[in-house]
């Protein structure tokens, strides 16, 4: 019988693009940051193509394509099942369909932005699907966020706290969730943005293109 | 005491809801039954997967798989098959559906390095074959080495434990009583998956209220499920 099942250090490694996650909360602005990404990933010369897993349908993946700041044909929406955790962790080979044939109809791509399905603070990506991930909170979540230690918060490579223009609004001390995030992260990377305002995106467009793509 | 079988193992292995097939994101017209009862009559799961089995499974999703067993390996005449199942599968969202949950689970296999399967993949991205999964479940899991029977029981038992998880995160019923209506709905699939299967079957399935549904909820732009 031959049961072809090795073991993950036996599989063959991937050659491609270098595919990253970026996961976190309904209405984190995780779709909002890829916006900002696309131009300023144009701008660096990276070629890209974006994956998005929807609760329901194709919503965000449409918001990309008519954005008008990426080629329609670079986008894919992957449907979730009601299971935004699975599709990126225990079952992601959805995805991995999805961007293995981007890859194979763009040969130039060298990214692939793969966008979670609105979650929870325990959802984490499959290192089978990306090579390295973010996870997005926002200030008006709560800033006691970063203190609940859920594993997005803690295992992903670089952890976004978007829409710091809300701070004073929501009674949120910035500084003190930045140093309770640093804290929870024991000093792994951490941005602070404002999707609306582009502040913060170019470092974090710096960090993937030299932490990612080696440029 | 006896002990089990390596072939065991493998079948639990390939039927395990955890292997990363896909499936959990279809319902099979499930979502979209349900969700339009009001206008195409009652809904009831136990119904529902009935017809399922007898009407969709047994003479259309069995025979693909059967008779892609028995091709072993030989991707030509899978692809040849594959345009059979995209003949006679009516309605676009169980079509799409079935070739999406297919390359998945190619995905897989192709990274396990299961014979044919990254083959297989190539030729449904170049458009030389179009994947469903029926075929795709043929395909890899003959050449696991399984048996004919074994892989016919995977089949049945993945299709109606697949309509049980997707009841249950559509709230139509509780993860116990989904048990209990998987159990009830295995003997009509050993029932079924007793037939004969000749090597030259035709495919045949008449569900038409869950195509309508189907049909009807594709339209609507609203789905959890593809389809």
């Amino acid at each position: 019988m031959d049961t072809r099942t090795s073991s993950l250090s036996q599989l063959p490694s991937r050659v491609g693009a270098a595919r990253i996650g970026i996961g976190g909360p309904v209405g984190s602005g995780k779709t909002a940051l890829i916006e900002r990404l696309i131009p300023a990933f144009a701008a660096r010369g990276v070629s890209l193509a974006i994956v998005t897993n929807d609760l329901v349908t194709a919503e965000d993946a449409e918001r990309i394509r008519r954005s008008g700041l990426i080629d329609p044909a670079r986008v894919a929406a992957v449907e979730a099942g009601a299971c935004p955790h699975t599709v990126i962790r225990e079952d992601p080979t959805l995805n991995i369909a999805a961007a293995d044939d981007l890859e194979a109809l763009f040969p130039d791509v060298e990214l692939i932005l793969i966008e979670s399905g609105g979650d929870n603070l325990a959802s984490t990506f499959s290192l089978d699907l990306v090579d390295w991930w973010m996870f997005v909170i926002d200030v008006a979540g709560g800033d006691d966020i970063p203190r609940k230690n859920g594993p997005g918060v803690l295992k992903c490579d670089l952890l976004v706290v978007n829409k710091t223009d809300l701070a004073p609004y929501v009674g949120v001390d910035l500084a003190a969730m930045a140093a309770q995030a640093a804290t929870a992260r024991a000093g792994r990377p951490m941005a602070l943005t404002n999707c609306r305002s582009n502040d913060g995106v170019d470092a974090i467009a710096d960090r993937i293109v030299s932490d990612v793509l080696f440029r | 005491m006896n002990q089990p079988s390596i072939q065991l193992l493998v079948a639990l292995q390939h039927a395990d809801g955890q292997f990363p097939s896909g499936g959990f994101a279809f319902s099979q017209g499930l979502e979209a039954s349900s969700s339009l009862a009001g206008k195409l009559g009652v809904f009831e799961f136990a119904g529902f997967v009935d017809t399922q089995i007898r009407h969709r499974w047994a003479n259309a999703d069995r025979v693909a798989l059967v008779r892609a067993f028995r091709l072993a390996g030989d991707l030509d005449a899978l692809a040849e098959l594959d345009r059979e199942v995209e003949a006679s599968t009516f309605v676009e969202g169980l079509r799409s559906g079935s070739r999406r949950n297919g390359a998945a689970l190619l995905t897989t296999h192709g990274r396990l390095g299961t014979k044919g399967a990254a083959a297989y993949r190539a030729m449904v991205r170049d458009g030389r074959a179009s994947g469903h999964l029926a075929v795709v479940q043929g395909l890899a899991w003959q050449a696991i080495g399984l048996d004919e029977a074994t892989a016919v029981a995977i089949g049945g038992y993945q299709m109606v434990a697949s309509l049980g998880t997707a009841a249950v995160r559509l709230g139509l019923i509780g993860a116990i009583d989904a048990q209990a209506s998987i159990a009830r709905a295995l003997p009509e699939v050993e029932a079924a998956a007793c037939r004969p299967v000749a090597d030259d079957e035709a495919l045949r399935s008449f569900a038409p209220l869950c195509e309508i549904a189907v049909a009807m909820h594709g339209a609507s732009g609203q789905r959890l499920f593809s389809n």
